[in-house]
């Protein structure tokens, strides 16, 4: 810390460099951070909670449309067992879109980023798939698999893919040559080289697109729901208009939003078990 | 005395093809051979083909005419090994596990690999870091990581490109010697791409001067210094003499080369 003081002659300074708070006992400042750090994490949003609240009980806002956060946290809704398992049902879908769509995204990724020949005759066409709004695809996927589970998983899956099936191919073709030329002195075959540098090399990549798609994943599993409003999240949603019940669909907001902060948080506790020398913000990407 | 050739060359050459235009001539064409047990330095201005050189005996190149001819006792594992200027770690392996990474490509049991991973941790003082990832290490560490994956394959053929170029002085002769005194109890065949003239003569039992590009060899000259070489060779008068006919010899070819083509001056020979 610098300060200056004034001697008796006013024209005279003296600078003092010192140890700041940081110096003295990191220990305690980095605790102190860390919990000052939390507590804005948590507070802002509680804060902005507690201002609807007192709007809403002020009258400011109109509770005919508008449910008071008091409202939803003791909704009826939430102690019913079919909302819940509503969730479940919501959950299980877009566990098995993504699981099914980043499967296959690493997969034709790391295929196609391996593959001059792969690349050359799969990326424009799924680049231009790439751009097909999704949503726009679910009477056909309903005319092909009918109106259970499945086009909604499919829905997911696809959009996943996209996501997971780019980072992955461009992080294999980016891994530098240094690394390749590196093995390949030592004598490795090709799935040596890729075993032991390509996929490590670009894993850290992959978990940023995962991250990306499990966001977007929940997009479209309240998409294809509020569309196909026969059962889950997005039907609770959609309900909640239809039957005047907003703090139904404000619940049903919540959860949404619940959901997509679990899951991904998961992610990027995978992510740092499985890519520990990856720093930090490369897998938390921009998710 | 007469030592077996283990590295011939003949009439060398490279082309780079820039995608249709016109090539570049990068190399060549080099006659060349060195005896088993040889320590060869080769220096020359930026641009001039010596790392080319170096890949084409590493076999991660082909040349464009010419051929190369390594005489080795086996194939597997590769019988050369490289040191690369940066990147030769991997960040996603930790210290143990680079150094392990020639013999897992060779398929060395899991037993021995461990026994000569343990060893060379020891010889360049990693033990402590056998289980970090090199982004904790500094630079001399990791060059020491590069250097202990390389030897662990036992190569017949070591091959350095510009190894310690990214440290710093003081550093640069720590790891110097330490390469010396590794060096000195088996003396394998090295093959080390330099652009210090010191390292050069420290080093080498023979040091080639190429030109600038397309690099030919302009000068062949056996290093006359006996081994070992303390450190106060470096301060000597007759170190300076050498090191100074060299210069004079390496001076005009990176003149010619800055003044060809002063866009890839980044890096210059050392006097």
């Amino acid at each position: 810390m610098t300060s200056l003081e004034h001697r008796e002659d006013p024209t005279e300074f003296t600078v003092s460099v010192v140890p700041t708070a940081a110096d003295v006992d990191p220990k305690r400042f980095y605790r102190r951070q860390r919990r000052t750090e939390l507590s804005l994490a948590i507070g802002v949003p509680v804060a902005l909670v507690a201002v609807w609240q007192v709007a809403f009980a002020l009258e400011f806002i109109d509770h005919r449309f508008y449910a008071s956060p008091w409202e939803i946290v003791t909704s009826d809704e939430l102690r019913k067992s079919q909302f819940w398992s509503e969730i479940w049902t919501s959950a299980q879908r877009m566990l098995k879109g993504f699981a099914l769509g980043s499967a296959t995204g690493v997969g034709l990724g790391v295929a196609m980023g391996v593959s001059r020949i792969l690349r050359a005759s799969l990326e424009s066409l799924l680049s231009a798939l790439y751009t097909v709004p999704k949503l726009a695809l679910i009477p056909l996927f309903v005319t092909l698999f009918g109106f259970g589970d499945l086009p909604r998983i499919i829905l997911i899956a696809v959009t996943v893919f996209f996501f997971v099936w780019i980072a992955t191919m461009s992080a294999v073709i980016g891994v530098d040559e240094g690394y390749r030329e590196a093995a390949v002195s030592f004598g490795a075959s090709n799935r040596q080289l890729f075993r032991h540098v390509l996929f490590p090399a670009a894993l850290p990549q992959v978990f940023v697109g995962l991250r990306i798609a499990a966001g977007v994943a929940v997009l479209m599993l309240i998409g294809v729901e509020l569309v196909l409003a026969s059962d889950g999240l997005g039907a609770l949603i959609e309900k909640g208009r239809t039957l005047f019940l907003p703090e139904l669909t404000y619940v049903g907001i919540a959860m949404a939003a619940l959901m997509g902060l679990v899951f991904s948080s998961l992610i990027r506790i995978v992510a740092r078990k499985v890519v520990p020398w990856a720093p930090e913000e490369q897998s938390r990407g921009q998710a | 005395m007469t030592l077996p050739v283990k590295v011939s060359a003949v009439r060398v050459e490279k082309h780079f093809l820039d995608r249709g235009k016109t090539g570049v001539h990068a190399l060549g064409p080099i006659d060349l051979s060195i005896e088993e047990g040889q320590f060869v330095c080769i220096v020359g201005p930026s641009g001039c083909g010596k790392s080319t050189l170096l890949r084409i005996v590493a076999g991660l190149i082909t040349p464009t005419d010419g051929s190369v001819e390594l005489r080795v006792s086996r194939l597997k594992p590769s019988p050369t090994a490289m040191v690369f200027q940066d990147y030769g770690i991997y960040p996603w392996k930790t210290v143990e596990d680079n150094i392990r990474f020639g013999l897992d490509i060779a398929g060395t049991g899991r037993k021995e690999a461990n026994s000569v991973v343990e060893s060379w941790l020891e010889r360049l003082d990693l033990v402590a870091f056998a289980g970090s990832y090199p982004n904790v290490l500094s630079g001399g560490m990791r060059q020491r990581v590069a250097i202990a994956r390389a030897l662990a394959v036992e190569p017949e053929i070591l091959l350095m490109d510009e190894p310690f170029a990214a440290l710093d002085a003081q550093l640069r002769q720590v790891l110097q010697e330490e390469l010396l005194q590794i060096w000195e109890r088996d003396r394998r065949t090295v093959i080390f791409v330099t652009h210090s003239l010191e390292e050069a003569i420290v080093l080498g039992d023979r040091i080639l001067v190429m030109s600038a590009r397309p690099g030919r060899l302009v000068l062949d000259e056996p290093v006359p210094f006996a081994r070992p070489r303390s450190t106060e060779l470096r301060a000597s008068n007759s170190f300076n003499a050498f090191r100074t006919r060299l210069w004079d010899c390496l001076k005009g070819e990176v003149e010619a080369t800055s003044g060809s083509n002063s866009g890839s001056n980044s890096q210059q020979v050392d006097p």
